[in-house]
């Protein structure tokens, strides 16, 4: 009898040569053990030790033989367990549970059990506390540590053990709450939550004063007293997260607020001005769709996932990205998800920050290395599990994402015009139709997510708020809708539960028939004890809910189960415009939908002119320029994303066409693309670009460079110019301070002016307004760390032929030109901070000079005369050129003399922007000059062939191997 | 000629594989796991049974493990008729471990699989391009076919095969493709050519008839020329690599 089945590996797996590597330590053994919640006889252990392990690979520990098998490995000394918390999402027990129930039928029922890591090491007890730090979150997970001779004690004795989820048991009953309080216990509510019997708090609801006021007045209206439900479900629904207060308030003159005037107006403006089909379906839907081709439509959709990292950063990203694919399976009827994007911004990974959410070195901020090896992996398990491919990205680092790193995860998806005759993109859950929920079932997991990541990360932050996806569950649901219901109609409206749960879906969805009532008993749950109100606002993961009609009801629900997946019967949507919710027949939620959406008091805002911090003045190292080079190319915002790319699968479902690794010496590219259909050579290319350190000297301009940099990224890419669409991610801080706000005034205003111009309407977006850290260093000094506002443009676009796609790689005998004015624009750049600053103004976009060298790159390109391109950013022109060697591992040759009036440096490392490094046959030069007649652009060398790039300034002439600068490209990130 | 293409539970290259076979010839139908152990006699009606790559169960308790064991308990006997006949079976990728996990390759003692698939040595998910070379291999799969070039995705593509195991799989010539470098030599075990410390470099093994292959790199994923890096340096051929395999399909019914 034994409640343990314990696996190692034969032979040293990967896992455990990095451990070791990592600790130095040659004696550590992981073993992957399974806790039974029921002892298991002889006959089952055999059997199902044998279902989950190999026989040839793996060793199965038992009684008699742990100690003579860890004795052949080492004499170890200390062991780590490591488990899951109860409650917490447990992947792998899924599995096993399902292997166990497939294979033994009825033999073996009624049980729980959790996966589990345990680490063997020979060591002392600080190296195990340090490996335990690296590999397990407490939030998540227990960690026990103990001597070897107890685990050896433990496994004689039956002693290991799995914790259940406990909840009370005690009987719900109706909770009304009193609102004729002072307005100190009212403010309380908000902060802190709605009071228990006991007196503890349920976790912030996020609601401001006013807030509550607005609330007390309506249900003094309509003379009875709130109940809980209602409560909560008014905190998810009047949200920042939900609702957009900030981008929608008044602010200063700006009376229709900022997304009203400067997001949703650009694009008004732009639709007006082309009188196309291009935009589909924008702001309205989870995601914004274009129109791909005359039969297909795509969308895209970015979300952030910025608090939830910090605290669990796997949990967060691998949440993040599956969540994002939801927003596509949202779009209209449903729509393919068909790549992922990537964007983070963090601090440096080799730093140790050493910062704490209490005084007295309490409640520690994870490692900066632990929450960005965390992200990276989350997303990749996340899109590798769901086969999605995840081909664009990029990662920044700053000292000032140490508080809160920014997640952006982004969805591609596709959908066809018409399904079954009918617009695939409109969706109206009607009168009668019933609330299907499907997909995962209902736990603790999420609980205050929406109302919480409106709020700064503070020492009360809900460790509640995490979740932990599980892509499997999500990608059995996701193939029933897009393959089997979908296409034959089968529901009329469908959106998925994201932040806020079912709350916040089924309000949203009741606004297209009028109202609902929904039934919440009948939610099915992961384990007993759930109260009414959390089921109603749980955010846990893998649900879409569905309006179906009444007579498809039972076909859709057989097409799931059928597929393994859940599917249940909550509710249906009615024509009042009423928002109902019964628990066991008792009302416990009676809303007027219109106080539901639109009750929330609509705020004020005033901004003020931010006083300007100044690059502090370093003096510029006198080094050579192939040492600058060398220093650029390895600096941690240039150096080659290489070792992400390669780990998230970009290669799934055949379609990817331009890869993130380009040219022989693969450099990661600023954009990639893929071919979605078999049948059209029509592409998508996709790029992005945030200036988070251009924004604190002008955050106008910061959003200019921003959406230039996208959109010159899909035009050098071969993108057609007329139909590129763009979509705005604000994450900012501090967003109740008046010099913040004006930043984000300002950079709204650019948006609009740069789309307007650049004709790429906005198609969706999202705002993050509080990344802020406030919390205390390790002397106990309370800090504050505000991110820099980080505005994050991603940019989608249509390659009409497979012909127009550029390559970033040369030929011998090209000869190079930069199109596109420089000018000294240094400051903020990358050679500001790793060289030195030397007075010099920050990058301004001109629209009109940059549209012009845009417009005639697409004519030359499509005229064959562009042999290969790159795009300048970050570095200039001296790292756009090394890059291009790099990649095609074509000697190239530069002629410093064309620098025209400024400076080498100036020249070489400039961010001016709106420009493009080219290169064509000789041959094509007239050509290309009767295109670019009045425009500026300079020929700056040629492509040689040979093993290095030379920089001939005067007689001087400066050389470096091309195999030196791929060396410092590729140079390891220290700490990841 | 028909193909069955496995769907369910997380595998996710149903839909280019099917693309590729019917490119070449052939009629196919995705059909999910469930549906077929409802249903088995359906096989008859299929030349090719065709295990994409995806992440089954999402790899847990070992990658193709999970998804191996529905089939040795729902569906082994007849896979088991549909190898013996002058039928085809491919796995790629996950549908390679799932195979190998299944023991149908390379089935020398039959039953019990012989061959455990492990963690890359680098520890750390690989989706790279490679070269691989087929030695000596009768198979139908990897006729005519000397050299390619494919891409590799995946966490767990290192074979292991106990020695007295490997001496009988080199004496049967059941390597299908092994790594090689820069040089068109024999990787080695040399990262990134082998991506994986796969030994003796192996990236594919077979069945003793040939008909049954087992291979870790995506030959729908090499399709058409596009697919291939750098293409735009040669935009002469309209196929990738990964084509001659599916041909081959084709060219053993024809």
């Amino acid at each position: 009898m034994t409640n343990t089945i314990q696996i190692l590996s034969i032979e040293k797996t990967g896992k455990e040569s990095s451990l070791q590597k990592e600790h130095n330590n040659k004696s550590i053994k992981i073993i992957d053990g399974y806790f039974f919640s029921r002892n298991l006889d002889d006959q089952k252990f055999t059997k199902i030790s044998k279902l989950i392990s190999n026989d040839v690979s793996q060793t199965i520990l038992t009684k008699k033989n742990v100690k003579k098998v860890l004795s052949s490995y080492s004499n170890f000394n200390w062991v780590v367990e490591i488990k899951f918390l109860p409650g917490v999402t447990d992947n792998i027990a899924t599995t096993v549970k399902e292997v166990i129930k497939d294979n033994l039928k009825s033999s073996f029922r009624s049980f729980e059990l959790g996966s589990t890591k345990i680490i063997l090491i020979k060591g002392r007890k600080e190296d195990i506390t340090k490996i335990s730090k690296n590999e397990a979150n407490p939030l998540i997970q227990t960690i026990k540590i103990y001597p070897f001779k107890q685990y050896l004690n433990n496994f004689k004795k039956n002693q290991f053990k799995i914790e259940k989820v406990k909840l009370p048991k005690k009987k719900y009953s109706k909770k009304e709450i009193n609102l004729d309080i002072s307005d100190h216990q009212l403010s309380l509510i908000g902060k802190l939550g709605i009071e228990e019997n006991d007196k503890s708090r349920r976790g912030t609801l996020g609601l401001d004063l006013e807030s509550l006021k607005v609330i007390r007045n309506y249900f003094s209206t309509i003379k009875r007293k709130p109940t809980d439900v209602e409560i909560e479900t008014l905190a998810q629904t009047w949200s920042e997260h939900c609702k957009h207060k900030i981008f929608s308030a008044k602010i200063d003159d700006i009376q229709e607020g900022i997304f009203k005037k400067y997001i949703k107006g650009a694009t008004e403006k732009i639709i007006q001005l082309r009188k196309d089909n291009f935009c589909v379906s924008l702001f309205t839907d989870n995601a914004g769709g274009i129109e791909f081709n005359k039969d297909w439509i795509i969308c895209h959709k970015v979300e952030t996932h910025n608090t939830p990292s910090a605290l669990d950063p796997f949990g967060g990203a691998i949440t993040g990205i599956v969540g994002v694919n939801r927003d596509c399976l949202g779009f209209g009827k449903g729509a393919k998800p068909i790549a992922n994007t990537y964007a983070y911004y963090l601090a440096n990974p080799n730093k140790n920050y050493q910062l704490y959410r209490q005084k007295n070195n309490k409640d520690p901020m994870l490692p900066a290395n632990f929450i960005a090896k965390g992200i990276i992996s989350g997303v990749r398990v996340g899109g590798n599990c769901s086969g999605i491919p995840t081909p664009q990205g990029n990662v920044y680092f700053d000292d000032r994402f140490a508080g809160k790193p920014l997640v952006f995860c982004g969805t591609v998806g596709i959908i066809p015009k018409k399904i079954k005759g009918k617009l695939s993109h409109k969706k109206k859950a009607n009168p009668g139709d019933i609330i299907l929920m499907a997909g995962g079932r209902v736990g603790k997991d999420g609980i205050h997510g929406a109302t919480f990541s409106s709020e700064e990360l503070d020492p009360n932050s809900p460790v509640s708020a995490v979740q932990i996806g599980d892509p499997i569950t999500q990608k059995k649901m996701s193939d029933v809708i897009i393959r089997e219901l979908r296409d034959e109609n089968l529901y009329s409206s469908i959106t998925d539960n994201g932040a806020g749960g079912l709350s916040s879906s089924i309000g949203e969805m009741a606004k297209e028939s009028g109202g609902f009532i929904v039934n919440l008993e009948k939610v099915p749950l992961k384990y007993n004890g759930l109260y009414p109100w959390e089921i109603w606002v749980s955010e846990s993961q893998e649900r879409m809910t569905l309006a179906v009609p009444p007579a498809n009801v039972k076909k859709v629900i057989n097409r799931f189960n059928a597929r393994g997946v859940e599917a249940t019967i909550i509710g249906k949507f009615i024509k009042k415009e009423k928002a109902i919710v019964k628990y066991n027949k008792t009302e416990i939620l009676n809303l007027d939908m219109e106080f539901l959406h639109e009750g929330y008091p609509k705020l004020n805002l005033k901004t003020s002119f931010p006083k300007i911090k100044k690059e502090k003045k370093k003096i510029i190292k006198k080094n050579s320029l192939i040492v600058k080079l060398h220093k650029l190319l390895s600096s941690p915002n240039i150096v080659s994303k290489e070792f992400i790319a390669t780990q998230y699968d970009h290669e799934v479902q055949s379609t990817s066409i331009i890869k993130p690794l380009q040219g022989e010496g693969r450099v990661f590219g600023n954009a990639t693309a893929i071919k979605p259909l078999f049948d059209d050579e029509k592409s998508i290319a996709l790029s992005q670009a945030a200036y988070p350190q251009y924004a604190e000297t002008n955050s106008y301009d910061m959003a200019g460079c921003s959406i230039d940099t996208a959109y010159k990224n899909l035009i050098v890419s071969g993108a057609n110019s007329k139909k590129i669409a763009i979509l705005d991610n604000f994450c900012w801080c501090s967003s109740d301070e008046p010099d913040r706000l004006y930043q984000l005034k300002e950079a709204a205003k650019a948006c609009y002016d740069y789309a307007v111009a650049y004709q790429t309407p906005f198609i969706s977006g999202k705002d993050s307004m509080f990344n802020d850290f406030k919390g205390f260093d390790k002397t106990g000094k309370s800090v504050k760390i505000s991110i820099p506002p980080t505005l994050l443009i991603s940019s989608i676009g249509v390659v009409d032929k497979i012909s127009h796609l550029t390559k970033m790689t040369p030929d011998d005998g090209d000869i190079l030109l930069v199109l596109g004015n420089t000018r000294n624009e240094l400051q903020d750049s990358v050679y500001s901070k790793i060289i030195g600053y030397e007075k010099s103004k920050n990058p301004v976009v001109n629209s009109k000079d940059a549209l012009r060298t845009y417009r005639n790159f697409e004519k030359a390109n499509k005229l064959g005369i562009i042999n290969s391109a790159i795009g300048i950013d970050l570095g200039g022109i001296g790292i756009a050129v090394t890059k291009m060697a790099i990649s095609s591992k074509k000697g190239l040759t530069i002629d410093l003399k064309l620098k025209n009036k400024i400076s080498v440096d100036q020249f070489l490392f400039s961010e001016s922007q709106s420009r493009i490094l080219v290169s064509m046959k000789k041959n094509k030069l007239a050509n290309f000059k009767k295109i670019f007649k009045g425009s500026d652009y300079t020929i700056i060398g040629k492509c040689t062939g040979l093993d290095i790039v030379e920089f001939k300034d005067n007689k001087k002439i400066i050389r470096g191997k091309i195999s030196d600068f791929a060396k410092s490209y590729k140079k390891n990130i220290k700490g990841l | 000629m028909n193909v069955l293409v496995l769907s369910g539970y997380g595998i996710n290259c149903e839909n280019e594989t099917l693309h590729a076979f019917e490119v070449v010839g052939f009629k196919g139908k995705i059909v999910h796991i469930n549906d077929l152990i409802q249903n088995p006699k359906q096989l008859n009606n299929y030349q090719v049974f065709a295990i994409p790559g995806g992440f089954s169960y999402g790899d847990d308790t070992g990658s193709g493990n999970a998804m191996a064991k529905k089939i040795l308990t729902n569906l082994y006997d007849q896979l088991i008729d549909f190898s013996l006949k002058d039928k085809l079976i491919i796995g790629i990728c996950n549908g390679c471990q799932i195979l190998i996990n299944l023991g149908l390759v390379p089935s020398l003692n039959k039953k019990d699989p012989e061959v455990a698939m492990i963690e890359n040595k680098s520890g750390s998910y690989e989706c790279r391009w490679v070269d691989v070379k087929v030695n000596n291999n009768k198979s139908p799969w990897l006729k005519n076919i000397s050299i390619l070039n494919l891409p590799v995705a995946h966490q767990e593509g290192q074979f292991m095969i106990p020695i007295n195991l490997l001496k009988s799989i080199k004496a049967n010539n059941l390597i299908g493709l092994q790594y090689i470098n820069n040089h068109k030599k024999l990787a080695k075990g040399q990262f990134p050519f082998n991506p994986n410390g796969s030994k003796d470099d192996i990236a594919a093994l077979t069945n003793q008839n040939g008909n049954v292959l087992a291979m870790m790199p995506h030959p729908e994923r090499a399709f058409y020329h596009y697919h291939v890096p750098n293409w735009q340096n040669n935009t002469s051929k309209k196929f990738g690599d990964g084509y001659k395999i599916f041909m081959n399909a084709k060219k053993f019914f024809a």
